[in-house]
């Protein structure tokens, strides 16, 4: 299977796996950081935002390192794409269009109501794939057990519904 | 220190992108039994992370000297319930959190869309939270993680 970016044949997963570990490791070391992503979303929010929620101690000086972690992964994603074949803007989305086959519009609604789901979801679950999936599950951590089963069980039955009942897909590898 | 955490996230950024942890039919095929890659790539950053925190927990100091200490999540009634909402919304989009911002990067216009919805997200969370707090049983806000150690944040919520 191939990415959906230029065709590429994707790294190895353990290749992947390390490489992931080494940053988390490098955080942890460089300055007592958590490798956390979805807290950058309250960052942002902070920005903008007065509520009590957004002017916690602990968010407001977790910015200076979170910020610029959010923006080296936008960064990573365009030299990817820049030296893998080239930059340039893209609607192509694999099976969702040959399965559900929405155009731009109902791509962008489709995306934004998902995108609801994973910002409030993410921070009522207190974190993420990095968070909770990585970071917590290396380090035995109860809660991040529990969030990791329970979202990854939940993106297979939504998956399963969507793909395997409502748009069946066949050859999806 | 920036530029470091920015480089940090660009290795992460491009790791991401190009593994299919950033793609959308890689973490289809992940929930549909198809493609394992995904399971691969979270179980060895898990199996190789795990022994590296505990060295560096044993060792107690930050590459400068200062001590390590880490910031422990809380448990509440908001891990289940919003790891449902999270996994639902990350089968939708073919996106974490971290693979939004890296598809944006990519190019792939739609991931603008799903950033919009995660900000509003967050945000009405965060605006909605002395409101949450007593359905999901969340911490009060003045004892949450880090800040708790800080001692420095006096604000209660209601």
């Amino acid at each position: 299977m191939r990415l959906i970016l230029h065709d590429l044949q994707p790294m190895h997963w353990y290749i992947a796996g390390i490489g992931i570990a080494g940053i988390t490791l490098a955080l942890l070391l460089l300055a007592s950081r958590r490798l956390s992503v979805s807290s950058g979303f309250d960052d942002i929010c902070s920005l903008v935002l007065a509520s009590p929620y957004f002017r916690r101690t602990a968010l407001l000086s977790g910015r200076s390192w979170r910020l610029p972690l959010l923006v080296g992964l936008i960064l990573g994603g365009f030299l990817s794409a820049l030296l893998g074949g080239g930059w340039e803007p893209t609607w192509a989305l694999g099976i969702f269009d040959r399965a559900i086959g929405l155009g731009p519009g109902g791509k962008l609604a489709w995306m934004f109501g998902g995108g609801l789901l994973i910002g409030f979801g993410t921070r009522l679950a207190g974190g993420c794939t990095a968070g909770h999936g990585i970071f917590g599950m290396a380090n035995f951590e109860r809660p991040s057990i529990i969030s990791t089963i329970t979202f990854v069980l939940a993106g297979i039955v939504t998956t399963q519904v969507v793909y395997g009942l409502i748009f069946p897909v066949v050859g999806a590898q | 220190m920036t530029v470091a955490y920015i480089a940090l996230g660009t290795i992460f950024g491009f790791i991401l992108s190009r593994s299919g942890a950033a793609d959308y039919d890689f973490i289809q095929g992940m929930f549909l039994f198809t493609n394992l890659q995904l399971y691969g790539i979270i179980g060895v950053a898990v199996v190789v992370g795990a022994p590296g925190i505990w060295l560096l927990r044993r060792r107690g100091r930050t590459l400068l000297g200062a001590p390590l200490s880490i910031e422990l999540k809380p448990l509440h009634r908001g891990n289940v319930a919003g790891s449902i909402l999270f996994g639902v919304g990350w089968s939708i989009c073919g996106m974490c959190p971290g693979p939004i911002l890296v598809n944006i990067g990519e190019g792939k216009l739609y991931a603008l869309a799903a950033l919009a919805g995660a900000l509003i997200g967050a945000g009405a969370f965060g605006s909605l939270y002395s409101r949450l707090q007593g359905v999901f049983a969340l911490p009060p806000l003045s004892h949450e993680g880090h800040e708790f150690h800080e001692g420095r944040n006096s604000f209660n919520p209601s």
